[in-house]
């Protein structure tokens, strides 16, 4: 059975959203008879990510969290992976970040260390939220708009896609919802150009052809 | 001289275009926070981190615009 982990902190606004929306991915690996490895809350911790790593070895790990160019975090801001310290942890796994910066320095480490294929950002991952809304991620379609095309690269490798067409659904679907907010008189139209942002900065590392 | 005149100028569009911002959005920028239409604004006018990365969203953005990226599917590498 092939295996999906995923990292979710929850203790701020920003991973609180994060939280919510792999839910919808989480739902769907299970209909693709995926087992999935939920270190949501306190289990984003490294001894956690560390155990469960070396035990079940995931085919596809996705982190959620906050980061820099060299590092991803999990609960409370702890370090989960840094260059020149674990990023060897990943050897052998596909890796989705949605976090910032990580694309810069962490992922052509974790690569050179053995990751199959990174898709991550270089600059931060940006996005609006509405601030009725934040009591119910889900239902936050201003939020939506960016993390709907951060998450696509996810269920478009659940599905057996390749990395390189899993990072094109997504670039695609940044372009379409910019497009639809330039084309019309949209209120929310402002919101294009950290589409652009995150859309420009996102990247697809390692080996293009490798799939679930 | 000139180019102090160009950054202002840079800085009030970007000041311009964030007062179309709804006063129910507000923005993630990672580890950096959160921030409503306000708090940009005087980060903006600050010219501290956030006002530059502001500002450095809305340069790209010109620059998309211009190159006519939107209508081209980017390439991954």
């Amino acid at each position: 059975m092939p295996k999906l982990l995923v990292t979710r902190p929850q203790y701020d606004l920003t991973t609180r959203y994060l939280f919510y929306w792999s839910t919808l991915y989480m739902q769907f690996a299970k209909q693709k008879g995926f087992q999935v490895l939920d270190l949501d809350g306190k289990r984003a911790n490294r001894k956690e990510l560390t155990s469960i790593i070396k035990k079940i070895k995931p085919q596809l790990i996705c982190f959620n969290g906050h980061g820099n160019y060299d590092l991803i975090t999990g609960q409370d801001g702890e370090i989960l992976v840094k260059t020149k310290d674990n990023e060897s942890l990943l050897v052998g796994a596909i890796i989705n970040m949605l976090s910032c910066g990580s694309g810069k320095l962490l992922g052509p480490a974790c690569l050179q260390k053995g990751a199959l294929v990174f898709i991550g950002y270089q600059e931060s991952f940006i996005f609006y939220y509405n601030n009725e809304e934040t009591s119910n991620p889900l239902n936050d379609n201003r939020a939506k708009l960016f993390l709907e095309p951060a998450n696509v690269t996810i269920r478009s490798l659940l599905k057996g896609h390749t990395a390189k067409e899993a990072y094109e659904k997504s670039q695609n679907l940044y372009s379409q919802n910019i497009q639809k907010l330039l084309a019309s008189n949209s209120p929310e139209a402002y919101l294009a150009r950290y589409l652009i942002w995150d859309m420009r900065h996102q990247v697809c590392l390692g080996n293009q052809n490798v799939s679930l | 001289m000139q180019n102090t005149k160009k950054q202002d100028q840079i800085k009030e569009l970007v000041v311009a275009r964030l007062q179309s911002i709804p006063s129910n959005a507000s923005i993630s920028i990672g580890m950096e926070g959160n921030f409503n239409r306000a708090q940009l604004i005087k980060h903006v006018e600050d010219e501290d981190e956030i006002g530059k990365k502001i500002t450095q969203v809305e340069l790209e953005y010109l620059k998309a615009l211009k190159e006519g990226v939107l209508y081209a599917q980017t390439p991954c590498y």
